[in-house]
């Protein structure tokens, strides 16, 4: 455990440092459950969720006394924290008297020989889970809140390590889809406990497990909260005075649970959080406060400021927040003429390259169409692409055709940036006025560019489509990514997008995966326009739609191509896909692109013998 | 005699060669000289294979000649179309050049409104422009109203035709590319077409044709050229060139 502290400090002075540790170990010998070099490690996790607020900081769990998911992560913290000094509250569904908060609470108070406490006034560390007391707590006191589900994307995003790409660049546009499906589905925020909220401005958390009537709690709040989760072993912070935003569309307001005319039957309060005791009857959630009110020992102006009463569900505040709310035009979006570059262009690739294996461009020798083969006589590496250049032009479409494996696809990927080019260089007139190559950006940038600037439609529909969203609402993930913070306006967008692609409206709000594949395909279409990207790539967008849906998406994009200034990249090798839509085409074969020429010009007039196969191939 | 030229050709070259077969090779043009001027009406003339269609296609690039020179006069100055970056070529063509060949080659599923009204914005309308002009064009050609916004593919051969000369000659082009234009009319429509070109001529079109037909050759010809072997044989007015011919 001190090693990684000897890390930092090179030298002579870490052994000191070792030593010291060493030293305080000796001096406190093992006391409880948890050794000294566990809590450690707990503290040390702990100190980093402070520094970086809502950040999941994992930590080296030992084995625990109690079952992870019965509040381990939490009890882990505490007994990180806690010394014979301290007095400890435990609550477990807002009541101390519970048989997880009693043995918690006993646990506790017998391996650390601290106090413990049910009045929160007097405690200095409250452990608790499903809620924050009614009681307002203060600068000295510390809330550890046990965790059984930390990650606020698991729910969007099975793969680990998609969420820490997502977390790092702060891609949290998959949340507020769930949110939206939230909207679409019920109307109102259904979603309970778990509300993600901002922290710091930086971080999505989830408030697990405390409800969303606790949430605005933790916004500016005078005491820490540290959250631990033991099953996922990881433990996060909301210091003192933090910032914390529950995620929230600008026109339809927070709401928490309750409403204005509920009333605790037991002591008559109408300011606190309460739940159903029995059908019907409601009680106060927070048991100790409950009783304090009926003993006439509490501050009941100070809870009632601290209540968040502002936020229960009214209607007029609904229809009052959608209208005060910005609303763009859903088919102008902010004035945004296509730059082109001096030559003409607005994308302009040059020379290309993809090699898979070794080697890198030392395996190109020894294959192309020439050598009949894409595979490296030297290193045996397929060189799926090699030097293919072109530019395309605001309001142009080109089309790259050849059989399959030619390379088309590759090239395609390498421009998107599914894949990394092994050579070659890519310009945007919109970065940089063309004089940047994107290959040189970095993936958070990449991934910038193909929300704002670069649209794609997939050969299938699947990979560009969250099948189980519905078609609005993967349109509103392309939105929110951008920066699209208002439902409504989503709402009119996607609506006006899907209009436009002919999908009806009454399917907007249905899952993508109950659409047939030529609907799939038309939604896919509108998400790749919902920016308005400035280069559309299409890889063959009509291949696996049957001959009258192939047809309609044609037609379809052939419209949407004409009446638009978007430079456009069609990969096929369909023929009739590329007359269709381009001027301009580009042949690959073996991986390298062998002519290029008017797309009218390549059909009546081939001149390399492989087009020439491959038109008399096309004439049946 | 107007002398405003509009299209220069030297030295023009095309062969093919035909990987498929071979590698065989098979010449269609042996170095072509010809202008055109505006308000002429130049027609190609000789028997099949000669290269007429051949010298129209690298005319319009839908050939790409071997060598030689194809210069279009157009208002920025001369342009050389040989080698012409495609991307200008292809802005070049829908703005300058009509091209009415044998058969319509129109989007699938498009109407006729609309294949005349697209013509036209390339040529430089606005929509609604497009559309009035498209209309007027399509209604001097006859194509009965009721079909102007069906699917191409639904009309006889004759009707797409004049739909095909209808978007070549909508807000007219400086330079008209005709491959047999009328040949699958009926008479009435032939006429109507004919009168169309001989007064697209009067306002001062270049048109560069080709016809099947003697009579439609003596009627709106300035000048016949008579191609033989991929090589111009014979230069003159119809007359001359199509009663030695015809002799």
């Amino acid at each position: 455990m001190t090693d990684t502290l000897t890390t930092h400090a090179p030298g002579a002075a870490p052994c000191r440092l070792t030593h010291t540790l060493d030293a305080i170990d000796a001096a406190t010998p093992g006391r409880g459950i948890l050794d000294e070099g566990s809590k450690r490690e707990i503290r040390r996790a702990s100190l980093t969720a402070v520094c970086v607020p809502g950040y999941l900081t994992p930590f080296g769990s030992r084995e625990m006394p109690v079952a992870r998911g019965w509040g381990s992560g939490g009890l882990q913290v505490t007994l990180g924290l806690v010394t014979a000094d301290d007095v400890v509250k435990v609550i477990d569904q807002g009541d101390d008297d519970g048989v997880n908060a009693t043995n918690l609470r006993r646990l506790i108070e017998d391996s650390e020989k601290c106090a413990s406490t049910k009045d929160t006034r007097e405690a200095t560390i409250i452990q608790s889970r499903h809620r924050i007391p009614e009681e307002p707590m203060g600068e000295d006191q510390i809330l550890v809140l046990q965790v059984p589900n930390s990650e606020p994307l698991r729910a969007v995003q099975k793969s680990v390590t998609e969420c820490a790409r997502m977390h790092a660049e702060a891609d949290y546009s998959m949340m507020w889809v769930s949110l939206y499906e939230d909207l679409v589905r019920n109307g109102v925020i259904t979603k309970t406990t778990g509300y993600p909220v901002l922290v710091n401005g930086r971080y999505v958390m989830i408030t697990s497990p405390i409800p969303r009537w606790d949430v605005p709690q933790l916004h500016d709040s005078p005491f820490l909260t540290l959250l631990g989760a033991g099953r996922e072993k990881r433990i996060f912070a909301v210091p003192p005075y933090t910032d914390v935003r529950p995620l929230t569309f600008d026109d339809v307001p927070f709401e928490v649970e309750g409403s204005k005319d509920q009333q605790c039957e037991r002591c008559g309060s109408t300011d606190t959080f309460l739940v159903e005791a029995a059908p019907g009857r409601m009680m106060c959630s927070d048991v100790e406060w409950c009783t304090r009110v009926t003993d006439a020992d509490v501050d009941l102006d100070r809870h009632a400021n601290n209540a968040p009463l502002q936020y229960l569900p009214d209607p007029q505040r609904r229809v009052r927040v959608a209208a005060a709310a910005d609303h763009r035009d859903p088919k102008e979006l902010v004035d945004r003429p296509v730059p082109a570059h001096a030559e003409g262009w607005t994308l302009a690739v040059r020379g290309v390259g993809k090699v898979h294996g070794p080697g890198g461009a030392d395996a190109v020798p020894g294959t192309g169409p020439e050598a009949g083969t894409a595979i490296s006589p030297r290193t045996g590496a397929v060189v799926a692409a090699w030097d293919v250049s072109f530019d395309v032009a605001p309001g142009e479409a080109l089309g790259i055709i050849g059989e399959s494996g030619s390379g088309k696809s590759t090239v395609l990927r390498c421009l998107i940036g599914d894949e990394k080019a092994t050579a070659g260089s890519m310009f945007l007139t919109t970065l940089d006025e063309g004089r940047t190559d994107v290959f040189t950006l970095d993936d958070t940038e990449r991934r910038a560019l193909r929300i704002d600037t670069l649209g794609l439609v997939h050969q299938n529909p699947a990979d560009g489509l969250t099948m189980t969203v519905s078609a609005g609402g993967n349109i509103a993930e392309r939105l929110t990514a951008a920066g699209w913070r208002n439902y409504y306006e989503i709402r009119d967008r996607a609506a006006y997008l899907l209009e436009k692609v002919e999908v009806p409206l009454d399917r907007m709000d249905d899952p993508v995966h109950t659409f047939s594949g030529g609907m799939r395909q038309r939604v896919q279409i509108a998400k790749a326009l919902a920016t308005d990207p400035r280069v559309l790539l299409l890889d063959e967008p009509t291949t696996g739609l049957d001959a009258s849906v192939a047809a309609g998406v044609l037609d379809l994009l052939r419209n949407l191509l004409a009446e638009r200034d978007t430079a456009a990249v069609v990969v096929s090798h369909d023929f009739a896909v590329i007359e269709a839509l381009t001027d301009r085409t580009l042949v690959m074969n073996v991986g390298r692109a062998v002519e290029t020429g008017l797309t009218d010009q390549l059909f009546q007039d081939p001149h390399h013998p492989y087009t020439q196969r491959l038109v008399a191939a096309a004439r049946r | 005699m107007q002398t405003t030229p509009v299209l220069t050709v030297r030295d023009l070259r095309k062969s093919f060669t035909l990987h498929t077969i071979d590698g065989r090779k098979v010449t269609s043009l042996h170095g072509v000289d010809l202008d055109v001027a505006a308000g002429e009406h130049v027609a190609l003339a000789g028997p099949s294979g000669a290269g007429k269609s051949s010298f129209l296609r690298c005319v319009h690039r839908s050939y790409l000649p071997d060598s030689g020179s194809v210069v279009l006069h157009t208002d920025d100055g001369p342009v050389e179309l040989t080698d012409l970056p495609d991307r200008e070529m292809a802005r070049l063509r829908g703005r300058e050049l009509g091209y009415v060949s044998q058969f319509l080659s129109a989007p699938p599923r498009t109407a006729p409104l609309e294949v005349v009204a697209s013509a036209a914005r390339r040529r430089g309308m606005s929509r609604t422009e497009a559309r009035d002009a498209a209309a007027e064009s399509l209604k001097r050609l006859a194509l009965d109203e009721a079909l102007w916004d069906v699917d191409c593919s639904v009309l006889s051969g004759g009707e797409r035709q004049r739909v095909n000369i209808a978007a070549g000659t909508v807000h007219p082009p400086r330079l008209l590319l005709l491959d047999e234009p009328v040949s699958a009319l009926d008479p009435v429509n032939r006429e109507r077409a004919l009168e169309l070109i001989a007064s697209l001529s009067a306002s001062g079109v270049a048109v560069l044709a080709v016809f099947h037909d003697l009579d439609a050759m003596h009627r709106l010809a300035t000048r016949v050229v008579r191609f033989a072997d991929g090589d111009i044989a014979e230069i003159g007015p119809p007359a001359d060139v199509l009663g030695a011919h015809a002799a």
